[in-house]
């Protein structure tokens, strides 16, 4: 590897005073398992690593307070397919985490990360996003909070600022007659990262018939990042679940995407297989709100 | 680079440490603790030859840097050889003939060892699932499926 530095600061202050200097030539680790390789492969030379992983106390928790789910960057993965939180309608964060890597990754890596990467092979970033998930970044300066729809720019780039870290993501579990849903295709069940991966929080009228809202997020809709696909998810709004319903909204996700081929896939495969996932993605939601939960 | 000094309690035993800034877990392991069942294989995580329990929790220690580590507890395949449910794994897995190369054996015994404590009498599902970030060169899963649901349902708690 390469030599550089690598900072331990004492408490979050001490990073964000740090990054706040040298925040531009400096990366945040975490875990490392998405950092190092990425270092290893010469894809990204920072000059110094600051180190958060510690911070456990300020930012590693799972809360639900006034309707908002909460979580730490620091989460681990494991933390996620631990807690009570996601049966249910939010089954969908375990459904992700149970396909992320394998055991002694989910161990470490944390959600910020996940998040952070922010490369169209993460299996959390559709995920919240279908959620409408906000992301808290926190500075010397303060803190703000932007959209994670809004986050990721290009392909592992973001509109996190050089002396920011991303301290927590929340969002409002969806209410009334909702579900959720998460599928994810590799080249293998484990240890893979994803060629497809797609996500739908579906919520429904009180008819059980009518789309009060959908909201699917794709690994890819156009160029190399997650992304919510609006065009389909605006279609979805108001028409009833029927079979005609989702082939068309199969069609419009298909115009929508505009997939790329690479060595995990060609993309006229990955858009035929989002539009599969698309039907299943809706046809189970409605199920699962229409029978019992 | 200057090093810094910390401490890991490897195998229940605190060391005092010198490490780079960005020496792994594994080199100090290896190459300081002489701990040779810890082995380099992809050293990108996508293996898992490398595993071993830090705080309780298996991890790969080719993506884990040494200085992230002070303060904490590493358990290595050495540390667990008067253990009576990794001896019952090991028996196992030597009856089944689990080990081809052998390479893997060791990060297969931690992550076994790590299932067969929380669960006596796991599924094949849970087994695979245990064992799904290692890989066999030598693809001989099914003794090692094998291996891990015996050495698991011989264990009393």
């Amino acid at each position: 590897m390469p030599t550089l530095e690598l900072y331990s600061p004492t408490d979050l202050n001490d990073a964000l005073r740090f990054m706040d200097h040298d925040g531009r030539n400096a990366a945040v680790i975490a875990s490392g398992t998405d950092l190092l390789p990425r270092m290893r492969r010469k894809q990204i030379s920072p000059s110094v690593l600051v180190d958060i992983s510690s911070f456990t106390e300020d930012l590693r928790y799972i809360r639900q307070s006034e309707g908002t789910i909460r979580l730490g960057a620091l989460t681990t993965v494991t933390d996620l397919l631990e807690s009570p939180l996601f049966y249910g309608k939010l089954s969908i964060v375990r459904e992700a985490s149970m396909l992320f890597g394998a055991p002694q990754v989910r161990n470490v890596a944390t959600v910020g990360g996940n998040i952070c990467s922010a490369a169209s092979s993460e299996d959390l970033i559709p995920v919240f996003m279908a959620l409408g998930a906000n992301l808290k970044l926190v500075s010397a300066k303060g803190e703000r909070t932007v959209p994670l729809k809004d986050f990721i720019v290009k392909k592992r780039e973001t509109t996190i600022k050089p002396s920011e870290v991303l301290a927590e993501v929340n969002f409002s579990p969806p209410g009334g007659h909702s579900w959720t849903a998460y599928e994810k295709l590799g080249r293998r069940n484990m240890l893979i990262l994803a060629m497809v991966n797609e996500a739908l929080s579906m919520t429904l009228e009180d008819d059980l018939q009518t789309i009060r809202s959908a909201r699917v997020a794709l690994n890819r809709v156009s160029g190399k990042i997650p992304a919510l696909a609006v065009k389909t998810n605006d279609f979805l709004e108001g028409k009833r679940v029927t079979d005609q319903t989702i082939t068309q909204a199969q069609k419009v996700l298909a115009s929508e995407l505009s997939l790329t081929s690479d060595f995990r896939g060609s993309g006229e495969y990955r858009t035929e297989v989002a539009q599969v996932y698309l039907r299943r993605l809706v046809e189970r939601c409605a199920r699962r709100i229409g029978g019992p939960s | 680079m200057a090093k810094r000094a910390i401490t890991i309690n490897v195998n229940g035993t605190e060391h005092p440490v010198q490490v780079a800034a960005l020496d792994r877990l594994i080199d100090v392991l290896r190459d300081q603790q002489n701990l040779k069942s810890v082995k380099e294989g992809c050293s990108t995580g996508d293996c898992g030859i490398c595993a071993v329990l830090v705080d309780g929790k298996l991890v790969n220690s080719c993506l884990m840097l040494a200085a992230q580590c002070d303060g904490r507890r590493v358990t290595t395949l050495e540390g667990l050889l008067e253990d009576q449910t990794m001896k019952r794994m090991q028996g196992s897995f030597i009856a089944n003939n689990a080990a081809q190369c052998g390479f893997c054996t060791p990060a297969m015994l931690m992550a076994s060892w790590d299932l067969a404590r929380h669960s006596p009498e796991p599924s094949d599902e849970e087994i695979k699932v245990t064992i799904s970030g290692i890989l066999c060169r030598c693809t001989g899963y099914y003794q090692i499926i094998d291996s891990v649901r015996e050495g698991c349902e011989r264990g009393e708690r």
